[in-house]
């Protein structure tokens, strides 16, 4: 019996080992390999995507790696992962492998310049396989689109929850502000609408495209004015407090949409022009992420994080914790009110219903899925909720059973989050797994 | 190495049996249903799947077009009652499932934002029952079922003059709810046109969630109107008929196709008992085709279908009809679309149960109005045709 135990644990321990000795070549693989082989399989999906998938039996390409359709059709799964493990898995897996050490030289190369340079290489291939990814339908266009919309607005509430640690629910509200802000401002002067006449100001669609930027900026700002508001009274309590006053804030948003006729009332306000493509979302989440990234770990982001462990030893220790608390909250309510412009703009309607507490609980749950004080966390949290409320869709009431399932499950096991209380170096992230030099020897020993 | 090889061939193999047994193919009709299923309101969800399925069981699910027999599919997808999620269903309903024509959503808010989605990809959606105008507004491939609110206003006001001989009305609704308002300026504007400005006397409102309503009312009876027109929903209406009696009101009180609820009755109780409202259809004395589907729906699903089950069915049968007066159905998907959203707005005459349907160039239809009146024993009886 003794010696049963101990071959299962050696059994155990072998598998074990084997398993990292398949996945130890793939940790030398830095991220320009693991991008380049992304690109590489959307390429492939192009090229032969839509007859491998009628050969399947599928009849047309999985739209979200055949998460949509397998709990709606359970005899299509095998053909689906055949499908992800030919088009997806298997290429990205050889040529991450196979490519390694040529992606780990140019990496070291890339860092020889400045790491803006490297890090635009990388964003640029993470933008190519978006575009080249989501070219394929419309459907996974919008899926894209909107999820990293949901990235701004969880990497927002994290400066706050996560990073502040207070408890705010007024993300709604500033998203509804920066909505109605942009919209206003593009609807105004680009568009001829029953409401607001004709434009003030008709350019051609291209100009339109190259001033939509201010428009989001217009509507951030008009999300951080109200953040003012909500901030003047209410930074002078802590805590429960708090939650309560920015709980109020977004309902008074939403009623005060409501009664402004100008705007539409409660009948909502479309007409939006169709200027947030997948570059523009793409490019102001790449921005959000990168200034709060950066903003998080700064000097001002690192009192933050004081204010929040001990706001009196904070203040002891010469920190400004008034000051850093508006400055935090009102860059929060911009972001957010950036993130429901380009939603604004996406789906050409809003209503004063659509940033209710349904809203809040979406992009409360992302934050507190993806995990605390953390950027990485964020997106993670974003990614990963959209996707699985894409994937659990067809399953109806039972999805929203499932997915509080889920957040209680992981609130048990890892109670602030995937992803808690970690940094995002971008230095580090870009740097080659394997230093040339290094590869020689490895490439030697192994010999 | 050779395991994983081994289970790719075990894989590809099942993937080979299961394209034998995959939906799909040139000879299957897809109509997709965009409802909300889960949410706000998914009883609405619910008297949608529950109509289009019950269509799809009626016709035995298969379509003849142009002498050749098609199957029929329905994929019916929930939009949560959210407006991303309803574009989100729309265009994957399109994109991917590649279906001919929508079905829904029925909420304004969710029609709106999937109405473009619709119209940007040239596929045809008909909404039940949404009855903003920005649904369809400037959409040629979006449609509607229900009558508008710009009509339903003035049916209202045409109503209680020529019924009653009124003068001065009262209106009393929701400033914060969509529905409730845009029919309280419509009706508002009917009155005024029929009697001329100030003859609505007193223009009340409150806001969702109000529960006492003795102020509005007492200023309502003080202005001196005939009666009180109030365009809300079953819970409100409740409140608002029992608390103006209380207050001494006698005289008639008028609503709008948002009472057509069961519950409405159910929490009025007698003191709404005698009084009208404008709807779609009414289930009480109904005859034919209406009193056919209504008991098949509550011998199947334990209920009396509202105006959501009765407007969706009639959309299932303008669908079918303009798929069958297409003619061909060619397997090329753009020209189909094409053919069937041209055969949607030449649809006349179009003999719905919830009455005759014509499309005008906008995708509206041009319909009558019922008037119902609540009977002394609760019911919703058919009391008078009301047409443009």
């Amino acid at each position: 019996m003794g010696a049963g135990l101990e071959s299962s644990t050696t059994n155990r321990s072998s598998m074990r080992n084997r398993l990292s000795s398949y996945w130890e070549p793939y940790s030398q693989v830095p991220w320009l390999g693991w991008l380049v082989s992304a690109l590489i399989a959307t390429l492939l999906e192009q090229l032969i995507g839509t007859p491998l998938a009628r050969v399947l039996g599928l009849t047309k390409p999985p739209a979200l790696f055949g998460l949509v359709i397998m709990l709606k059709e359970p005899g299509l799964i095998p053909s689906a992962l055949v499908y992800v493990l030919l088009i997806y898995l298997v290429p990205i897996g050889l040529v991450a492998r196979f490519g390694a050490s040529l992606a780990n030289k140019v990496a070291a190369r890339l860092l020889d310049y400045p790491v803006v340079l490297s890090a635009l290489v990388h964003i640029a291939l993470l933008y190519a396989t978006l575009h080249l990814w989501s070219g394929v339908s419309d459907y996974r266009l919008l899926v894209v689109k909107l999820t990293l919309i949901a990235v701004i607005v969880t990497l927002s509430l994290n400066v706050v929850n996560g990073y502040m640690g207070e408890f705010s629910c007024s993300h709604p509200g500033f998203m509804a502000l920066g909505a109605y802000g942009a919209s206003v401002f593009t609807v105004l002067l680009f568009v001829q609408d029953s409401r607001f006449g004709p434009p003030l100001l008709p350019l051609p669609l291209v100009l339109q495209h190259v001033l939509f930027p201010i428009s989001l900026i217009v509507g951030g700002l008009v999300a951080a004015l109200g953040a003012l508001l909500v901030a003047i009274p209410s930074f002078r309590t802590r805590g429960d407090y708090l939650a309560i006053i920015s709980l109020a804030f977004m309902f008074i948003v939403k009623s005060l949409f409501e009664n402004l006729e100008f705007v539409g009332g409660p009948r909502g306000l479309g007409n939006q022009p169709d200027l947030a493509t997948l570059p523009w979302v793409f490019f102001w989440t790449m921005a959000c992420i990168w200034i709060i990234n950066n903003f998080v770990r700064s000097i001002l982001g690192k009192a933050l994080n004081a204010v929040r462990d001990g706001e009196m030893a904070a203040d002891a220790m010469t920190v400004n914790t008034r000051h850093t608390k508006m400055v935090a909250f009102l860059f929060a309510a911009f972001w957010a009110g950036v993130s429901g412009g380009l939603f604004a703009h996406v789906l050409r309607y809003i209503n004063p219903g659509t940033f209710g507490i349904r809203k809040l609980a979406e992009v409360l749950a992302m934050v507190y899925l993806g995990g605390l004080n953390s950027v990485a966390g964020s997106v993670v949290g974003a990614v990963g909720f959209n996707l699985l409320s894409e994937a659990l869709r067809p399953l109806e009431i039972f999805k929203w059973i499932i997915i509080p399932v889920l957040l209680i499950v992981l609130m048990v096991f890892r109670p602030t989050g995937l992803i808690a209380f970690t940094e995002l170096d971008v230095g580090e992230l870009l740097k080659p797994k394997v230093k040339p030099e290094e590869e020689v020897e490895y490439a030697a020993a192994t010999r | 190495m050779k395991k994983l090889a081994l289970l790719v061939l075990l894989l590809a193999t099942l993937g080979m049996l299961s394209a034998c047994a995959g939906a799909g193919g040139p000879d299957t009709i897809k109509i997709g249903i965009n409802a909300e299923l889960t949410g706000d309101i998914p009883k609405v969800g619910e008297g949608t799947k529950f109509a289009a399925e019950m269509w799809l069981e009626d016709i035995g699910g298969e379509l003849e077009v142009g002498g050749k027999t098609y199957k029929v599919e329905l994929v019916i997808e929930d939009n949560e009652a959210k407006g991303e999620s309803a574009a989100a269903v729309n265009s994957k309903l399109i994109t991917q499932d590649e279906v001919l024509v929508i079905v829904g959503p029925q909420a304004s808010k969710q029609a709106v934002p999937a109405g473009g989605v619709a119209n940007d990809n040239k596929t045809p959606m008909i909404s039940p029952w949404s009855t903003n105008p920005a649904t369809t507004l400037d959409r040629p491939w979006v449609f509607r079922t229900p009558f508008l609110d710009p009509f339903q206003g003035p049916v209202v006001a045409n109503f209680a003059t020529e019924e009653f001989g009124f003068t001065k009305a009262a209106v009393l609704y929701d400033v914060a709810s969509d529905y409730p308002k845009g029919l309280a300026e419509f009706f508002k504007q009917g009155w005024e046109d029929l009697h001329g400005a100030g003859s609505v006397v007193a223009f009340e409102s409150f806001t969702t969630g109000d529960a006492d309503f003795s102020a509005q009312l007492t200023k309502i009876k003080e202005s001196g109107a005939e009666f009180i027109f109030t365009p809300q929903y079953y819970n409100e209406v409740a409140l608002i008929v029992q608390q103006a009696h209380e207050l001494g009101w006698t005289a008639p009180i008028l609503g709008s196709d948002s009472w057509g609820s069961a519950e409405t009755v159910e929490l009025c109780g007698e003191e709404c008992y005698g009084l009208f409202f404008s709807s779609h259809y009414a289930a009480k004395g109904a005859t034919g085709a209406t009193k056919e589907f209504i008991d098949r729906y509550n011998e199947k699903y334990g209920y009396v279908p509202d105006d959501v089950g009765a407007l969706t069915w009639d959309t299932m049968l303008i669908v079918q009809q303009a798929i069958q007066d297409c003619g061909t159905i060619t397997g090329d998907l753009a020209k189909d679309r094409q053919c069937v959203r041209d055969a949607l707005a030449k649809i006349k005459e179009f003999p719905g149960i919830t009455g005759n349907m014509t499309f005008t160039e906008q995708g509206d239809p041009i319909k009558c109005a019922v008037i119902v009146r609540i009977s002394d024993a609760g019911e919703f009886e058919f009391y008078k045709q009301a047409c443009p």
